[in-house]
């Protein structure tokens, strides 16, 4: 997705069969921190309030079942596609997936994004049911930071 | 350096190195046998030893790397430790007759509430990942620096604050929710109700308020209330203090329990 500035704020580009969005933050701190807390599925819920639960291991192929603020009384039956460990992480399912990436920008900062894109040819159907991910988008990106940040003025 | 410098580092790292295994491995016997394969070790690769740490963080180093060796097939135990193991205490008719055999034969038989709040963070602190539980105890009771901790555990110092935080999280979340003497909703009593059966006489409410972490639990700075629970810790040498046996044959129960509770859950 292009114009994506490292701001936290989510971009969404709607079309007729898809729907994308993403967001980019530069955080203050190392990289294996962020991928140590993306990757720590029993961790989520402590410091990422998008999250009520995930079950399951963030592992290559790993099953998760994720529980979100986003329509609380849905599991989401979600899988690991793709590991590249401390640059990329990718999930999700038939109907889409969800890509983190990471890298590094100099003194000390990482660069966050996470980008989403589900869509089909049965989209339109249910494209109005399907909340918007800006919010979630923002407050993840926004905690992660908050994390992070915390963990590396700790000490 | 010589074989009798190291002897010399060694012997006055030795009580703070066993108390720190068993804090890890939860077994006097391997406590005693990864103790002394470190010293082996050590003399052996002694012309390795390059003064790039000092020669008590070296020794830690090859123990821990012992302890992890002998952790990595045994499943880490779970925060309501204490609570199966109560049920199965309960349940062995043996068990509270041996524990008042010790308390009235052994020199090191008294029940200390203190001393049981460093068995329960013990125990507790098993739950965390190893990495959490080593980098816990070796920063919060055995006062390494970070970069001590990176040498140790072979990691970097982003890693070792992201462990030190998580455990720290971890640790307040579950005493907050579960212990009694800091939290009045608290589920686990297992301080007073040992603490009636073996000092009856005592009042625990006075007792308890001689511990400073109780004392100031009302003022709720939960990061406070955790450093004060692992300053008890740094002040308790679990294998010579006035409960060390009580305590010593309490965590070898609770080890044997959880090491059976972990296999039953995989049948």
């Amino acid at each position: 997705m292009t114009n994506l500035e490292s701001d936290g704020k989510a971009l969404t580009i709607k079309k007729t069969f898809s729907r994308e969005t993403a967001i980019s933050i530069d955080i203050q701190a190392d990289k294996s921190i962020l991928w140590a807390l993306l990757t720590d599925a029993s961790d989520y819920q402590r410091w990422n309030s998008t999250v009520i639960s995930i079950d399951g291991t963030i592992t290559q192929g790993g099953k998760i079942q994720l529980k979100s603020t986003l329509d609380p009384k849905r599991v989401f039956k979600l899988s690991v596609k793709e590991m590249e460990v401390g640059n990329k992480l990718v999930w999700g399912d038939s109907m889409g997936k969800r890509i983190y990436t990471l890298k590094s920008v100099g003194n000390g900062q990482t660069n966050f994004s996470m980008h989403e894109k589900i869509g089909g040819p049965i989209f339109p159907l249910f494209a109005k049911m399907i909340p918007s991910f800006d919010q979630s988008f923002e407050q993840f990106a926004s905690d992660l930071k908050k994390e992070a940040e915390a963990i590396c003025n700790a000490i | 350096m010589t074989i009798e410098q190291l002897t010399n580092e060694f012997e006055l790292a030795r009580p703070q190195l066993k108390s720190y295994i068993l804090r890890i491995t939860a077994s006097i016997e391997d406590a005693e046998d990864i103790v002394q394969d470190s010293f082996i070790k050590a003399a052996q690769k002694i012309y390795t030893f390059q003064h790039k740490s000092s020669v008590k963080t070296w020794i830690f180093t090859i123990a821990s790397n012992l302890a992890k060796d002998n952790l990595r097939a045994k499943k880490r135990w779970t925060e309501n430790v204490n609570d199966i193991c109560k049920s199965e205490a309960l349940a062995n008719p043996n068990y509270f007759p041996e524990l008042v055999q010790i308390q009235q034969t052994s020199l090191h038989g008294q029940f200390e509430i203190k001393e049981h709040i460093a068995f329960c963070l013990t125990c507790i602190s098993k739950s965390l990942p190893l990495e959490q539980q080593i980098c816990m105890l070796l920063k919060e009771v055995y006062e390494f620096k970070v970069l001590e901790i990176t040498q140790i555990l072979d990691t970097s110092e982003a890693m070792v604050k992201y462990y030190l935080h998580n455990s720290r999280a971890k640790m307040i979340s579950i005493f907050d929710g579960r212990c009694a003497l800091i939290n009045k909703e608290g589920v686990c009593h297992q301080c007073s109700e040992l603490n009636g059966i073996f000092n009856p006489k005592q009042n625990f409410e006075v007792e308890k308020n001689k511990i400073e972490m109780a004392k100031l639990a009302d003022k709720g700075d939960k990061e406070h209330l955790l450093n004060l629970r692992l300053q008890i810790l740094r002040d308790i040498d679990p294998f010579s203090s006035n409960g060390s046996e009580l305590q010593l044959h309490h965590l070898e129960f609770n080890r044997k329990i959880m090491e059976n509770y972990s296999g039953k859950k995989e049948e």
